[in-house]
């Protein structure tokens, strides 16, 4: 290492200095020997003459070939493997990914093609000492191996150690060769407005097309894939296309159908593979740095889903339904107990059938390669107008407009979860409850769905039934012991009331279905829906006037004849046509209290010029986001602190489903939303907050951005 | 000298274009060659038909090909093999002057040295067959099925490493496909990232 002189150091740090000079002399890296000749000098370097507690600097590993010989890339192509550095650091220190300098593309006979390095060689690595170091020098160890190959392949190895002093302060050190490498290393990929990639797969073939002006420009352009340790590829070849594209084909070898996309970087230059080229890092996703999905095991990862199915109950999107279930125990208790059990376990059943029919569905969509998530089904507005008549219907009937009647059951008289409740009323209304309950993702569903996702078919269906036990527990709990029941009031006439009041709790949750129509499709939309919900509220109206037992069959026939001209038509008049040519609402105007709409540019240039952000992920259906949107997000002390750090807010509309958020949901490894990330700027790992926030949360975290960092 | 010799014949091999030799991939017919063994008979691929059929490419320097003999690794699988009625065919590609090279003597000699099991070690000086079959590393592993089409390609195992210590703790993928074909199954990993050293063309 060389060694400046530090101005600011003390004699005794200096003397440490010459001492570790000497030992770094006296102990010359072991490479290995061939023909008598040591065919590659192995050595460690620190950018800065001293560290610093806390304060991140870079060593490098370099290394010195002997003329013709070549170690290897990150992805050393058709032959060879890469460099490996082990380190053996003292207690607390952090290190990062070893960062490349862009490689020659090296031809040997035989079609083979190799990415490795001549002559020399600097791998960069960003280290982090703790911040309480307290010891006065610190000696950084690793073991280096490598293949260094010309027209024979030799392994090679070296137990390397760097001595550093620590300071309060320290000066650059080795400052021509970091700049010298620093400058060779790919760089991230420039904003869409230079160059824009996208990746095709045709059959057996990845094809990446580049549009940019500024790389047409150069006389050579080179794509160097680095693939997965289980994906093989082929040679890219390279095609110049009209209008600033360039095409880059790479054959994929192996089977793997859903593989859509490659990492890897761009290389272009005046040479194909001389110095003074540049190149750009492509990963297969748009944002930097992902937080993996948290480890953990199988059983964990189920209680965390029984509890979260537990905690479904109480979300504010599933109340009406289990208010009026709690109200069927009430009617029912000191009843017959086995017909309360057969009661209650009906309406289990129905919880189950919905999540098993899910979670099948989950699957064949997770085979068939297609982005899944949770609450999926309400980004579809068709559902969500389903869901509207339903709820709509539903609330009628407690209204007493009309009963409920299925034809099989006649002789039994009235069903559905009136006077007499049956146990197909008991089902649907299990059903009911669940589909209701889905788009609220509950804490901890959050990250048990998103372990299951990434698991195999059976590992989501068992989180999935470990959901739905959450769920229906208490109902199994009191249909078993209907003795608990003796807490609640005995039945009366008072239960007409609040079997009518439930109504009005189901009319506001139709309010809230309208809502989310309107954000997905706008005003117009809520307006053709309300249409057709009024020609349904009259269906029913009739159905309840009209047919009754006590009418002719000629009139009953009649009417059954007109409600379904009714229903029919004005879905087919008002759905089929006036609602399906409303228009989707444009991100654009939604704008508001400093947020912007999320586009993946928008993100990537924000996090490339170093700011700190935080990301919204949310739905219009999406009540616990709402709720976290209202009373911590807007928050007068929330929205001051966000200002004070100068961070720059996005939203991301999920309400239709963006793919562009389902990667990025997907990459946190969270199936749905609510998801907030904090990025603190100068590429820091971005910060993950939990399902429900509160300010405190919010307000701690932003203290770890430095507000230098982020001033706009 | 030497070194400047081989320069030019490196520029001339370039210059004269190669053919593309992508590896046959998995699933098509096993190309067919001739060529003399380490004791002058005649091998090729189709008159092992009815058989499974290993294809190893080979050369004696080279550190990754020393890991699995070194270790007896190969040639334990070899044996087992073999004798389950698998024919073995290791092949050197090195040409002439290059490393790895060896003559019919030189190689039966290593054979004997390293106590190896193959069926028969295949000299293909010139690459012919190397270059058919896109062999580019060594081990370079193919495992071609009795109807004579390719059901794996790849490398030797999991662990693309030159260190002996690592075979242990790796999946044997050469072992897995032969195992699996044996049972009449369907090879369940058919095309792995090869490693090793590049072989030796001309």
């Amino acid at each position: 290492m060389t060694v400046r002189a530090n101005v600011g150091g003390t004699f005794a740090s200096r003397l440490f200095l010459v001492a570790a000079l000497l030992v770094t002399m006296l102990c010359p890296a072991r490479g290995q020997k061939y023909e008598g000749r040591e065919l590659v000098q192995a050595k460690l370097l620190a950018d800065v003459t001293a560290v610093v507690p806390g304060k991140p600097f870079t060593v490098g590993l370099l290394l010195h070939m002997v003329p013709n010989w070549h170690t290897y890339w990150k992805f050393p192509g058709d032959a060879g493997i890469p460099t490996e550095i082990k380190w053996k650091l003292p207690d607390g220190w952090k290190v990062g990914e070893i960062q490349w300098p862009i490689p020659l593309k090296l031809d040997e006979p035989g079609d083979i093609q190799i990415y490795g390095y001549h002559d020399e060689v600097l791998l960069l690595q960003e280290m982090t000492p703790p911040a309480s170091l307290k010891d006065s020098t610190v000696q950084l160890a690793a073991e280096a191996s490598w293949l260094v190959c010309e027209k024979i392949c030799i392994p090679g190895n070296a137990n390397l150690k760097l001595d550093l002093p620590v300071a309060a302060q320290s000066t650059a050190s080795n400052e021509e060769i970091f700049s010298r490498y620093r400058r060779s290393l790919p760089q991230d990929w420039p904003a869409a407005g230079i160059a824009r990639a996208t990746w095709q797969r045709q059959a057996t073939e990845l094809r990446l097309t580049v549009e940019s002006a500024a790389l047409a420009n150069y006389p050579a352009a080179d794509f160097f894939p680095v693939p997965e340790a289980n994906v093989v590829v082929g040679h890219p070849k390279v095609e110049r296309g009209a209008g600033g594209q360039t095409i880059f084909q790479v054959p994929i070898e192996t089977a793997d159908k859903n593989l859509a996309a490659l990492n890897g970087i761009v290389v272009f230059g005046q040479n194909a593979n001389g110095p003074g080229r540049n190149a750009w890092a492509l990963e297969s996703t748009p944002v930097i740095a992902s937080t993996a999905v948290l480890p953990g095991n199988l059983a964990r990862f189920l209680l965390f889903g029984f509890i979260g199915g537990f905690i479904l109950n109480l979300m504010p999107c599933v109340l009406p339904v289990i208010s009026l279930k709690i109200f069927g125990f009430i009617q029912h208790a000191g009843q017959d107990r086995r017909r309360i059990l057969r009661s209650g376990l009906a309406f289990v059943a129905g919880i189950f059938a919905w999540f098993i029919g899910l979670a099948l569905l989950l699957i064949a969509l997770k085979s068939a390669g297609r982005e899944i998530t949770w609450a999926f089904q309400f980004t579809n507005p068709y559902f969500v107008v389903l869901m509207s008549a339903v709820v709509l219907v539903f609330a009628l009937n407690l209204f007493g407009v009309f009963e409920i009647s299925l034809p099989q059951f006649a002789n039994r008289g009235v069903l559905g979860w009136t006077a007499q409740e049956g146990d197909a009323g008991s089902f649907f209304q299990g059903v009911f409850a669940t589909v209701l309950a889905t788009p609220c993702t509950a804490p901890f569903l959050g990250t048990a769905l998103g372990f299951a996702f990434t698991q195999s078919g059976w590992t989501i269906l068992l989180m999935f039934l470990a959901i739905a036990a959450g769920m229906a527990s208490p109902y199994l709990l009191l249909s078993a012991q209907p003795a608990w029941l003796r807490l609640v009031p005995k039945p009366g006439p008072w239960m007409l009331r609040v079997k009518q009041l439930m109504g009005f709790l189901l009319l506001a949750t139709l309010l809230f279905l309208l809502a989310v129509l309107g954000a997905e499709r706008g005003v117009e939309a809520i307006v053709w829906t309300s249409c057709f919900l009024l020609a349904l509220s009259v269906a029913c109206w009739m159905k309840g006037a009209f047919i009754v037992p006590t009418a002719s069959s000629g009139s009953r026939f009649v009417s059954i004849g007109l409600m379904l001209l009714l229903v029919l038509g004005s879905a087919w008049y008002f759905i089929g046509g006036k609602f399906a040519a409303a228009k989707t609402v444009s991100a654009e105007t939604q704008t508001q209290g400093g947020w912007q709409p999320f586009t993946p540019q928008l993100l990537e240039n924000e996090l490339k010029q170093g700011h700190a952000v935080f990301v919204d992920f949310t739905a219009a259906w999406c009540l616990t986001c709402k709720f976290n949107e209202a009373n911590v997000l807007e928050a007068g002390a929330v929205r001051e602190a966000f200002e004070r750090h100068g961070i720059t807010k996005i939203k991301a509309d999920w309400t239709n489903a963006d793919p562009a958020i389902t990667k990025i949901l997907k990459q946190f490894g969270r199936p749905g939303v609510p998801m907030y990330v904090l990025y603190p700027g100068n590429h820091a790992e971005p910060i993950l907050f939990p399902e429900l926030l509160t300010q405190n949360l919010i307000l701690e975290k932003l203290e770890t951005v430095s507000p230098n960092v982020a001033v706009k | 000298m030497k070194t400047k010799l081989f320069a030019t014949l490196l520029t001339i091999a370039a210059s004269t274009a190669l053919i593309a030799a992508d590896s046959p991939a998995v699933g098509t017919t096993a190309p067919d060659f001739s060529l003399t063994d380490s004791k002058g008979k005649t091998q090729t691929v189709s008159q092992y038909k009815g058989k499974y059929v290993v294809l190893e490419w080979f050369n004696p320097e080279c550190p990754f090909v020393k890991k699995h003999y070194g270790s007896g690794n190969m040639q334990k699988l070899q044996e087992e093999f073999t004798a389950k009625g698998v024919v073995w065919l290791s092949i050197d590609s090195s040409a002439p002057g290059l490393e790895g090279n060896l003559t019919a003597e030189q190689a039966n000699a290593k054979m004997t040295e390293w106590k190896t099991k193959q069926t028969a070690f295949v000299l293909d000086p010139d690459g012919k067959a190397g270059r058919s079959y896109g062999a580019k590393n060594t081990p370079h592993m193919f495992v071609i099925n009795p109807e004579g089409k390719i059901v794996y390609e790849g490398a030797i195992d999991s662990k693309a490493t030159p260190n002996p210590s690592d075979i242990a703790n790796s999946t044997n993928y050469v072992k897995v496909a032969l195992e699996e074909s044996l049972a009449g199954k369907t090879v369940s990993n058919a095309n792995t990232k090869p490693y090793g050293c590049s072989v030796k063309y001309k």
